[in-house]
């Protein structure tokens, strides 16, 4: 595989450190000057947790009463709640295509329909010719997969399948409404105004957010993985030397450690446009909406074209071959992340030195995500900030763009605070 | 006061700044998130197995952990044993 396929991932900001906890800042707020503490205390949106039971359970609720009593109607996709007979349409992928099931008989690499390689020669413009009218209508599915023919009004929506990476396996509804989108962007900015860049500020309408499906492909996976290094064990501490000369040594004991683990991964998201995979921090905020994954994917439903009207999409253009890399990337650090706890008896720590991974099956759907999604142009720049919400969860990440000077002067004031202080002491006690 | 305990205190004003300017960067500009797959994904692990032998000791240091200690960076990758993709 050359180089230049495989999308970059591994930029060099920080998403390759582990990301912190929620909440986790590393400053307490309460030795802060009050303006700065009243914006890092105000509280965070809410988001659902996707370890939710409601959510995890994957029980398809009836949208009106909650009841999950649900009966499909003969001969329809219609699906039809037992208690109060409410219809709607839906079938979940979940038990179409067994996700979730046999993660431990996986064998090989299983792709669904939808996550086939694209071809590169399938258009991406069909035209459809109304029934209604007879008036020719054109969906461009690089942005849509949905049109309303401007005389008629009749809708149509691309429903099967054309091998140009548009149309995936599966979707995921929105849940969170728009009015809630902007509430949750408004909290998220409220709490990051005050080193806010000028601009940013006045033009910040989040009302202007819009609904998009990003396509992401799930995957399933049956992997073991060895790690080896060597683990140090502290049998002493002592010190040498007095007063100021006085030195801290340790003895350890030095361990060659081995490990390997099975496992599996169920429902694991990967990017599967080329543009939102790379999460180069240094030249776009893509991070940002990697960050309000995951998704209750068990909830996805097959795919339907009629989710998407007045919503816009990305298509797919990563294969399977090219997200192999990043999924090997991600066991590994499953796989590492799983080990942490038999190596807790090196108090010293542990200096992983190689790894190995084998998969032992995969199996890849494609689906459209939702997300909505605010962005600001920083002009000078050039940098695109996106402020996201997660469209089932409410999860909400952004990047808020900073007037430089404001921060600056807010840092030096801080150090010349401290420093005088420091030079304070020093003058006393000399 | 030391030498060492005189600068320490000097270098608590340039400290101060950049430590500022740092947390309060990330809380904007959030470059440091990314989605925890380790923690956020279900996994489902059979118990680790492994072997642990002794090969030495490192008496005398003053390093107060092993040098290269990267057992939380789940994420930097080390050497490959080898790989096979099924």
């Amino acid at each position: 595989m050359s180089e230049s396929n495989t999308p970059k991932f591994t930029g060099p900001g920080s998403p390759r450190d582990v990301p912190p906890a929620p909440g986790e800042l590393g400053v307490d707020p309460r030795n802060l000057p009050p303006p700065i503490r009243d914006e890092l205390e105000k509280p965070d949106p809410v988001a659902i947790d996707t370890t939710a039971r409601e959510l995890k359970d994957g029980n398809n609720r009836c949208p009106r009463c909650a009841a999950t009593d649900i009966r499909q109607k003969p001969g329809t996709d219609i699906l039809i709640c037992a208690f109060c007979r409410h219809e709607w349409h839906g079938d979940r992928v979940e038990e179409e295509f067994g996700f979730g099931e046999g993660l431990d008989r996986l064998e090989g690499t299983t792709v669904a329909s939808g996550a086939r390689d694209i071809e590169v020669d399938a258009a991406v413009l069909r035209t459809f010719k109304c029934t209604g009218c007879g008036a020719e209508v054109t969906i461009n599915m690089e942005s849509e997969m949905t049109a309303r023919c401007h005389w008629c009004r009749h809708v149509f929506g691309i429903n099967e399948q054309v091998p140009n990476g548009a149309v995936p396996d599966a979707v995921l509804p929105f849940h969170i409404r728009k009015d809630d989108a902007v509430a949750r962007i408004r909290q998220f900015v409220g709490k990051r105004s005050f080193f806010a860049l000028k601009a940013f500020k006045e033009e910040f309408t989040p009302e202007n957010v819009i609904p998009v499906y990003l396509p992401y492909m799930i995957v399933d996976s049956k992997a073991s993985a060895d790690i080896a290094g060597q683990g140090e064990i502290q049998t002493r501490k002592y010190t040498r030397g007095t007063g100021k000369n006085q030195v801290t040594y340790y003895d350890a004991d030095v361990y060659k450690v081995d490990r390997h683990v099975d496992f599996t991964v169920d429902d694991l998201p990967l990017e599967s446009s080329r543009e939102r995979g790379n999460l180069d921090t240094s030249s776009n905020t893509n991070n940002i909406i990697n960050t309000i994954l995951p998704f209750d994917t068990k909830n996805a439903v097959k795919w339907n074209a009629s989710y998407l009207r007045d919503c816009s999409s990305e298509k797919r253009d990563l294969n399977v071959v090219l997200l192999q890399p990043r999924l090997d990337d991600q066991l590994l650090s499953i796989a590492r992340s799983q080990v942490e706890n038999s190596v807790q008896r090196y108090d010293r720590g542990v200096r992983w030195e190689q790894e190995g991974l084998k998969v032992l099956g995969s199996r890849w759907v494609s689906m459209y995500l939702p997300v909505w999604l605010y962005s600001y142009q920083q002009t000078r720049k050039g940098m695109l900030h996106y402020i996201a919400v997660n469209g089932r969860t409410g999860e909400t990440m952004g990047s808020v763009p900073i007037q430089q000077w404001k921060l600056l002067l807010a840092a030096l004031t801080a150090g010349s605070f401290l420093e005088s202080i420091a030079i304070w002491i020093l003058a006393r006690t000399s | 006061m030391s030498d060492n305990g005189g600068l320490a205190l000097l270098l608590l004003g340039p400290g101060g700044s950049a430590g500022l300017y740092w947390v309060l960067y990330r809380y904007y500009r959030n470059t440091d998130k990314s989605h925890a797959f380790e923690r956020e994904t279900t996994v489902d692990a059979k118990p680790v197995t492994g072997a642990d032998s002794k090969v030495g000791t490192n008496n005398g240091t003053r390093e107060s952990s092993i040098r290269g200690n990267n057992v939380n960076e789940y994420r930097h990758r080390v050497a490959r044993m080898g790989n096979e993709s099924g």
